[in-house]
């Protein structure tokens, strides 16, 4: 049984759930779901990370991205078993153990990236992978990369304000380094 | 949720197909799941057991062979997207997955998946149908190949035996000199799926005269359109108005469109004609590769 854990397959628990060890938000875990359950649901119910949102629940909206082995996906489209032996990220795990909020979280801060913020922790994951894979993204790029995010409230000028100000503030830092 | 459901986790073709074999239709293949989740939570299929052939080796290959671009079914949208291999044969393969749905999608959805779906408005299916690629599948009967153009065969539902998968696709790379296109239009929210999506294939000859023309319409209809006497018609003929008209005209009269949120019957019609035409003149227009 450890053996197979080790190796990142998917164990039945007593009770006839699915044991799925993963890497979440950098610790080693086991999820304990139904092979019907998403990993949304999962996430919000087992682990409690409420910052992993339902929107659409059709991968439409973006409010449920999570980092999948480092690569944003809709968590309402993943179905839980899919992620044995891989690494999940979500908006909990951008911060530093101490609780230090990452540049990206600073600068939706620093812009008021938002309103009601049910859209915010998708966009943090969306825009935290684009500033990795495009750390010079133009106004345009980001509005693409962005594109399949959406926030009801209408903040999208903010939030371009404060992905183009991260990425600006990091390439000042890569400068300095 | 139906219960129980059997989830199995092959790691071989054949184990997956040995499971497929023995279950039958109650058994459905899951790969990026991004269709199969919605489909299943919402309860439009009620499958007894899933097979996750995620962890499969040998179907994530992307590489050109022989004159062919080959896909490996657990290929991401994303990864055709971006690969530099796609990007330097057939362009317009990468620009189509690029514009499917939004990145959160295109990183988990995958090459098989897309083709096993069969959704009528999804973007690559009318590209490979343009493209005559081939789909390889393997059963219980071993390997076959089947052209895209038969493959699907009506809404949702492919020439895939129950007990057969998608093991990749393979699109001829076409000769120096074509043009190929995908145009995409969305009447609702940018990344949201056509109302009607052409790809549009072209090689003029030196005196302008048409050497090749390909044109597939995807979702308009249940399945991509294409249609070889129309396009047969243009062939040796100067490419000009009346010309890219006539076959715009022809394939908005043959096209049999269907109503749905993004567009009625009619409406369709009108946006076959007007997007076929500029499908063929960017294709003519495209930079010859």
């Amino acid at each position: 049984m450890t053996d197979r854990r080790a190796q990142g397959e998917v164990t039945a628990t007593e009770d006839g759930r699915l044991a799925i060890p993963a890497m979440l938000n950098g610790r080693q875990t086991t999820l304990v779901a139904r092979p019907w359950h998403t990993l949304l649901e999962t996430l919000r119910d087992q682990e409690g990370l409420y910052g992993v949102r339902e929107g659409c629940g059709v991968g439409m909206c973006g409010a449920c991205t999570v980092m999948l082995d480092g690569e944003p996906v809709s968590s309402c489209l993943v179905l839980a078993p899919q992620v044995a032996g891989r690494e999940i990220r979500t908006v909990e795990g951008l911060a530093a153990p101490d609780g230090t909020l990452s540049d990206l979280q600073q600068a939706f801060i620093d812009h008021t990236a938002f309103q009601c913020s049910y859209c915010t922790s998708g966009f943090l994951i969306t825009a935290e992978r684009l500033a990795e894979e495009h750390p010079d993204a133009s106004r345009e790029e980001i509005r693409h990369y962005l594109a399949g995010n959406l926030c009801r409230c209408g903040s999208y000028v903010k939030i371009l304000d404060a992905v183009a100000d991260l990425l600006e503030r990091r390439r000042a830092g890569r400068t300095a380094d | 949720m139906p219960e129980p459901l059997r989830l199995f986790q092959p790691t071989s073709i054949e184990e997956a197909v040995a499971v497929l074999a023995e279950l039958g239709d109650d058994a459905k293949v899951v790969a990026g799941a991004t269709a199969l989740t919605l489909l299943y939570r919402q309860r439009l299929i009620a499958p007894g057991a899933l097979v996750s052939i995620g962890r499969i080796p040998g179907l994530k290959t992307i590489e050109v062979v022989d004159g062919e671009l080959r896909l490996g079914a657990l290929v991401s949208h994303r990864e055709v997207e971006l690969s530099p291999v796609v990007r330097g044969s057939i362009p317009v393969v990468a620009d189509a997955f690029g514009k499917v749905a939004n990145v959160r999608v295109r990183n988990a959805a995958t090459v098989g998946g897309v083709m096993a779906e069969s959704d009528y408005a999804s973007d690559p299916p009318a590209v490979f149908v343009a493209l005559d690629a081939v789909v390889d599948v393997q059963g219980s009967n071993g390997k076959r190949s089947i052209p895209a153009s038969e493959f699907f065969v009506a809404f949702y539902e492919t020439a895939l035996e129950h007990d057969e998968i998608v093991i990749g696709v393979r699109v001829p790379v076409p000769p120096a000199g074509t043009g190929a296109v995908y145009h995409k239009f969305v009447t609702r929210s940018s990344e949201d799926r056509p109302c009607v999506g052409v790809a549009g294939v072209v090689r003029l000859h030196a005196d302008g005269t048409v050497a090749d023309l390909r044109v597939a319409v995807g979702a308009a209809a249940e399945t991509p359109q294409r249609f070889r006497d129309t396009e047969a018609l243009a062939i040796g003929k100067p490419l000009d108005a009346d010309l890219i008209a006539q076959v715009a005209d022809a394939y908005a009269d043959q096209v049999d469109t269907l109503d749905d949120m993004r567009g009625s019957a009619w409406y369709r019609t009108e946006m076959v004609r007007v997007w076929v035409r500029r499908a063929i003149e960017s294709a003519a227009a495209a930079p010859a590769r």
